[in-house]
């Protein structure tokens, strides 16, 4: 290490992306797990990455946080490329896989701080402790880490790879085995770590989750990045509303050709869905209801239902498999 | 109007100037290369695990060599009296190091990793800033204090019961510590391409330990028929005892060279070809 005689500098925002993903390609032997994968990450976003089992999410981790080494394309963490400066862009850098691990020789404490000490920390036990505190994992600081429930391994994982605090965070299936109610409490947790200035990465399979946390997501499909949006455009913009109507009699045929600029079908007997796009664009339901009232339609029952991103989700794919196959 | 979404919470302004402050910092920490310390940790953590296991990796492999020594050595001592103009205990003395060294330090390596790899915790070590050389470094290092600890404790206890080996104490260390590098590093690589326990058992069942009870361990090869003292020389591990016989107790077979000469392309070899292991990433990182 150079013995610098300069003044540390007063730390000036980092501009630009956090991660910058450019034309990532990975094969595995004939199979080709990513293809020409292109993402940018936002400094304190927290960004989900959504795909079916084997869509190639844990493959893009993995090239990112140096567990893949051979890949096409250039990858870099906070301007450091992760195979040319991997040293600096890993420090950066804290990943808790997908694939649950345990350390037989150590008790879960001792591995906790032992990862702080790889990263160059000194005295490491203290933050260890708070760490797997604040994970719910006190009392559990002398159990041998192969003796730890799975839930609490994934937990021990999280305490791990956040002793060196890293900028940027990869949650590879945080909640995958963790019960309900730690469950909403990881969430806080990592709510709590954006507010930090945290940026964060994950993967899930509950679409729920990323509804709730994501500030953007990414959905992925046989190693293609299909689509990156905005939470909330993304509901807007693929999000549908059902309204059911249930009638006294049945619609007059007269107000079916009205009805035309709606896109509607017929349910049970005098129940109609009518659909609209989430963003309320014309025609409008405050319309429709002018209209049925105009012709005198008594409306017995009224149902709404809104379409959550695992339908937006499930639509895309099906799409998606359509034009590919 | 938008329905509104429950937990609607963008990165603001505020979260993201924290975050821009925070990558800011996490560089500048980047910038200074804080390996060093982290190899020490890793050290650290690799004595550890053999001391947890000091009745197999330290208190087990002392008593057996000195189990050895006793039977050897007395039962066979008491009949041979001298080999080579030097008593037969202080004959043993060196064989069973050596034999005890090769042991422990590849053990320790191959094991620690190859366990490590096999229940996946090694990815921890695999997304540290660590470079191959501080990897190596500390594997090896451990291994190394694992190996020179119970080599000299024997050392220590032969003595005390009357083995005078003490010849030429610089070059029996130098010797030594090469001889515990070099094994290590070879454990390294062989955990690497091992993908099972028996593979990984192979090696010092069906080759090292042959290898070094045939390479003069307990006999001279003077006493051999010139036929199979002929074989015996191709043996590279006979240069290892017999060196390090040499600096014990200034008896050898064979030049004491050969055999230093030996285990420094031994270090060198493996050290290289571990390096290149883990700076491809071979089998780690694929
Ligand atoms: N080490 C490997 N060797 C060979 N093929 C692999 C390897 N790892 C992953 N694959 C393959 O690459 C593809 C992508 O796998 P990946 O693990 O990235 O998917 P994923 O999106 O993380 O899936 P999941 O939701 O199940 O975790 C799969 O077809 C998988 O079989
Ligand atoms: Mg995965």
């Amino acid at each position: 290490m150079p013995n610098s005689v300069v003044a540390p500098t007063p730390t000036e925002n980092f501009v630009g992306p956090v991660l910058t993903v450019q034309g990532l390609s990975k094969t595995y032997g004939k199979l080709q797990a990513l293809h020409n994968v292109n993402l940018e990450i936002e400094p304190g976003e927290i960004f989900a990455l959504l795909g079916v089992n084997g869509a190639g999410k844990t493959t893009m981790i993995e090239c990112i946080c140096g567990l893949q080494a051979h890949f096409e394309g250039q990858i870099s963490v906070a301007g450091f490329d992760v195979r040319k400066e991997y040293a600096r862009a890993r420090q950066i850098t804290g990943l808790v896989p997908q694939e649950l691990n345990f350390d037989g020789f150590f008790r879960s404490l001792e591995t906790v701080s032992s990862q702080g000490g790889y990263f160059g920390l000194r005295q490491p036990d203290q933050k260890a402790r708070a760490l797997m505190k604040r994970l719910s994992l006190e009392g559990k600081e002398k159990d041998n880490t192969r003796n730890l429930s799975g839930g609490m391994k994934r937990r021990l994982m999280i305490a791990k790879a956040l002793m060196h605090d890293p900028a940027l965070l990869f949650l590879d299936e945080p909640t995958a085995g963790v019960d309900v109610e730690l469950r909403d409490d990881l969430w806080e947790y990592v709510r709590e770590l954006r507010g930090n200035g945290t940026t964060i990465v994950l993967t899930t399979h509950y679409l729920e989750e990323a509804e709730k946390l994501a500030d953007r997501i990414g959905i992925i499909n046989r190693g293609r990045l299909l689509l990156v949006e905005r939470r909330d455009h993304l509901m807007d913009k693929f999000g549908r509303k059902r309204v059911t109507l249930r009638t006294a009699q049945p619609l007059p045929k007269h107000l079916s050709r009205e009805l035309r600029i709606y896109q509607w079908e017929e349910g049970q007997e005098n129940e109609y869905h009518f659909h609209f796009r989430r963003d309320e664009t014309e025609p409008t339901l405050p319309r429709l209801f002018e209209l049925l009232g105009q012709y005198g339609v008594s409306i017995t029952d009224v149902e709404t239902r809104q379409s959550r991103l695992e339908d937006i989700f499930r639509e895309l794919l099906q799409s998606d498999d359509e034009t590919t196959s | 109007m938008k329905p509104p979404l429950e937990t609607a919470s963008p990165a603001s302004e505020q979260t993201s100037a924290s975050a821009r402050r925070k990558i800011a910092a996490a560089r500048e920490k980047a910038l200074q290369n804080q390996g060093w310390q982290g190899t020490y940790a890793l050290f650290i953590r690799e004595v550890k695990r053999f001391m947890k296991i000091a009745g197999q990796s330290i208190v087990s492999p002392v008593l057996t060599t000195l189990l050895y020594f006793v039977v050897f050595g007395f039962s066979l001592g008491s009949r041979l009296q001298e080999i080579e103009g030097i008593p037969y205990i202080d004959f043993l003395v060196p064989g069973l190091m050596m034999l005890n060294l090769i042991n422990n330090a590849f053990l320790n390596s191959s094991f620690s990793l190859f366990i490590a790899k096999i229940h996946g915790a090694i990815v921890d070590v695999l997304v540290t800033p660590l470079t191959p050389l501080q990897i190596i470094m500390a594997y090896v290092g451990a291994s190394v204090v694992r190996a020179v600890v119970t080599g000299l404790i024997i050392w220590l206890v032969a003595s005390l019961m009357g083995a005078g080996t003490v010849a030429y104490p610089l070059f029996t260390i130098v010797f030594m510590l090469l001889t515990a590098i070099g094994f290590a590093l070879f454990g390294i690589i062989v955990a690497i391409y091992s993908e099972t326990f028996d593979q990984i058992n192979l090696l010092p069942s069906f080759f090292l330990m042959p290898l070094t009870f045939l390479g003069g361990v307990f006999y001279s090869i003077s006493m051999l028929p010139p036929f199979w003292q002929a074989v015996s020389l191709a043996n590279p591990i006979l240069y290892m005892i017999n060196g390090l016989r040499y600096g014990m107790t200034g008896v050898s077979d064979v030049s004491p060279w050969i055999g230093l000469g030996i285990l420094t392309a031994l270090v060198l070899l493996c050290g290289l070809h571990a390096w290149h292991l883990l700076h491809t990433g071979k089998k780690l990182r694929e």
